[in-house]
């Protein structure tokens, strides 16, 4: 009875969502009948569309699981964004300054500093609310405005193309990029390390002490204090997978799309990654299957401004609602539910 | 001596410019404080300024008129409010999470009806704005004047405001009940205050003052929209409302000091020192997190600050 519950609830957001979408289609003028037959020819219509969603649900894994490790822990780590631009930014200059050396020693030194350099990003805000108590909320989204800024610093100055005129920096040598998965798309090996990091996040969370510790600090400090497990130590170490995560996810649109650092690799991943984390209910494989279907929902979405016109932005309208209706279901519909007799 | 006319002339119009930026971060961190007072952390305030911001635009751009506009400002920031408190009151939505999750509706909300509406023009639609006032006598002061007296109507709107709001929160019983309800809602529940109505009231407060907020930066500073216009000034809106210590003068000071960040960071950018824009771009928001760590220690949050109310709970 409960999974019916479950179903009912779900299909009335699925319903209403579509609904919502309808009327804004409409009321902003647009054709929804080709709205809707451009949305799904851009998901389903192709191989590209398929691999494309892989592609955009990758970094949204990688930041999505890390922002599910600080949720588990009771960190409201919102500044998956930043932590993505400083894993980018760690493995650019890895590229530049690093003199060249084999593919694989190459690539795992990148993945390093981008978990390191993502993760400190985040412990930073970390320690400052585990030892002072200072809002995560607010240090997390200021690091995120600072990092895209140092960004914009970073490819005018230093790691900037001296060929060019432009402020991106040079291509990252081949032993920096992530083999191609489904030529000639644009699918690449930052899947499986999503995949990888998504297995290994399973089993820390779940089936470790580790793991343990760090989801009985998110559920109940005071109990965790109690029992002997450090409150300020979970914290700081969850901060630090949670950005390093992120970081990751920096690293991989490098290696596997862009292959070069430029302002605004992220349109917001590091944003959607937190809706990616709620939807997902932090658990890794939840955290794939929301990662997989909000980026089906973008894809879906720039086809249908592609072809219709709409502008993309519908997407954040829609990812917003269908976090409220989905977190406030059991009471929203409960009069529904009665009326269906539902229990 | 010209030399000193200059740097005079700098310092002045410097000054001015401080007080015009931190007039939204102030009208949305009263808002704040007043939630925050009752128990409610609403993170949603740069969704409610960025809706405020919107629709306070469309309005004056439609009407050509700047006081439907500030209206429309206010109900754009009212919805977003409303939302969150129907959300964390009758849901009991962990407050938070509604607050991001507003920001993304409204951040989505915004672009989609602004493209929507004038398309994707090479020409940025403007809206009126509104002209300074210069109060009689006091505008004639040396420096002062031109600094304090020779600003436009809501920045004398916002030191009115914040006279009001220490008066309700400091002086009238309906300012004690807001803080009894932040600090214990059973409690004040049980000795006979409606813990949900006041909460209510907060939340329309903050939704109006935020909007507000978010108005001036179409309505005065700017005189048009963009996709993203607030930038995390509502963000920054919060540490005001933390460094002030929910205080409404405190969060006049606390705006007024990344005001000036903000109002000094426009001016470097325009000296041409050689260094990439973005290292003032950032300026403020290092700034704010410097200004947070000064209150470290310091903070008195209200005990049920973002803990839903229910009645029947132990």
């Amino acid at each position: 009875m409960k999974y019916t519950k479950e179903l009912v609830s779900t299909l009335i957001i699925i319903i209403i969502t579509f609904l919502l979408a309808a009327v804004l289609i409409i009321v902003a003028k647009y054709d929804p009948g080709m709205a809707l037959r451009s949305f799904f020819y851009g998901i389903f219509g192709s191989l590209h569309g398929f691999a494309e969603i892989m592609v955009r649900a990758t970094p949204l894994i990688l930041a999505g699981l890390g922002v599910s490790v600080a949720f588990s822990t009771g960190f409201f780590n919102i500044g998956a964004e930043g932590q993505l631009y400083m894993g980018a930014i760690a493995i650019t200059c890895v590229g530049v300054f690093l003199p060249p050396m084999p593919a694989v020693l190459h690539i795992t030194i990148a993945i390093t500093a981008g978990f390191l350099l993502g993760g400190i990003w985040a412990v930073i805000p970390g320690f400052l609310k585990a030892k002072y108590g200072v809002s995560e909320i607010i240090t997390t989204i200021m690091f995120n405005y600072i990092a895209i800024n140092i960004v914009g610093i970073l490819v005018r100055t230093v790691l900037k193309n001296t060929e060019s005129a432009l402020p991106y920096s040079s291509v990252m040598p081949k032993s920096l990029s992530f083999p191609l998965l489904l030529y000639p798309t644009r699918l690449h090996g930052g899947f499986i390390l999503a995949i990888v990091s998504a297995v290994l996040i399973y089993i820390i969370m779940k089936k470790t002490t580790i793991g343990y510790e760090l989801r009985v600090v998110g559920f109940n400090k005071r109990a965790g204090t109690c029992s002997g497990i450090s409150v300020y130590k979970n914290i700081v170490l969850a901060s630090l997978i949670s950005g390093g995560l992120a970081g990751l996810a920096g690293v991989s649109e490098i290696a596997g799309v862009h292959h070069r650092l430029l302002e605004g690799i992220s349109p917001g991943y590091g944003y959607i990654a937190i809706i990616v984390a709620l939807m997902g209910r932090n658990h890794p494989l939840g955290v794939i299957i929301s990662a997989i279907g909000l980026s089906a929902l973008q894809v879906g979405a720039n086809s249908m401004q592609r072809q219709a016109g709409i502008p993309t932005s519908i997407t954040s309208v829609l990812m917003g609602v269908i976090v409220l209706l989905a977190l406030s279901k059991n009471i929203m519909f409960s009069g529904i539910l009665k009326k269906m007799r539902i229990k | 001596m010209a030399e000193a006319g200059t740097t005079l002339y700098f310092i002045v119009t410097l000054f001015a410019a401080s007080i015009r930026m931190a007039v939204p971060l102030t009208l949305a961190g009263l808002g704040e404080t007043f939630s925050e007072r009752s128990g409610v952390l609403n993170i949603g305030l740069e969704g409610i300024m960025l809706s405020g911001a919107f629709f306070s635009f469309m309005a004056a751009f439609i009407t050509q008129n700047i006081l439907i506009g500030v209206i429309c400002g206010c109900l754009g920031g009212l919805l977003i409010s409303m939302i969150h408190a129907y959300m964390s009151f009758k849901c009991y939505v962990n407050q938070t999470i509604v607050g991001i999750a507003l920001n993304f509706f409204s951040l989505g909300l915004t672009s989609f009806l602004f493209l929507a509406y004038f398309g994707r023009t090479t020409t940025v639609p403007q809206c009126p704005v509104v002209k300074p006032i210069k109060i009689p006598l006091l505008s004639d002061i040396p420096i002062v004047g031109d600094v304090l007296f020779n600003q436009d109507i809501f920045v004398y709107f916002t030191v009115f405001a914040c006279f009001v709001s220490y008066i309700i929160l400091y002086k009238t019983v309906w300012g004690t009940n807001i803080d009894s309800i932040g600090e214990h809602p059973k409690a004040a529940d049980t000795v006979g205050l409606n813990v949900k109505r006041t909460r209510y009231v907060t939340a329309i407060i903050n939704g109006c003052l935020g909007g507000l907020g978010g108005a001036y930066l179409t309505l005065a500073l700017l005189g048009f929209f963009m996709e993203n216009i607030t930038s995390g000034k509502g963000f920054i809106a919060l540490v005001v409302v933390i460094l002030g210590r929910r205080h409404p003068f405190g969060v006049l000071f606390a705006a007024l000091l990344v005001g000036a960040a903000e109002a000094l960071q426009f001016r470097l950018q325009t000296l041409g020192l050689g260094l990439p824009s973005q290292v003032f771009i950032m300026l403020p928001y290092v700034v704010t997190v410097i200004v947070l760590l000064f209150s470290i220690g310091k903070s008195s949050d209200p005990a049920a600050l973002g803990i839903s109310y229910k009645r029947s709970s132990r």
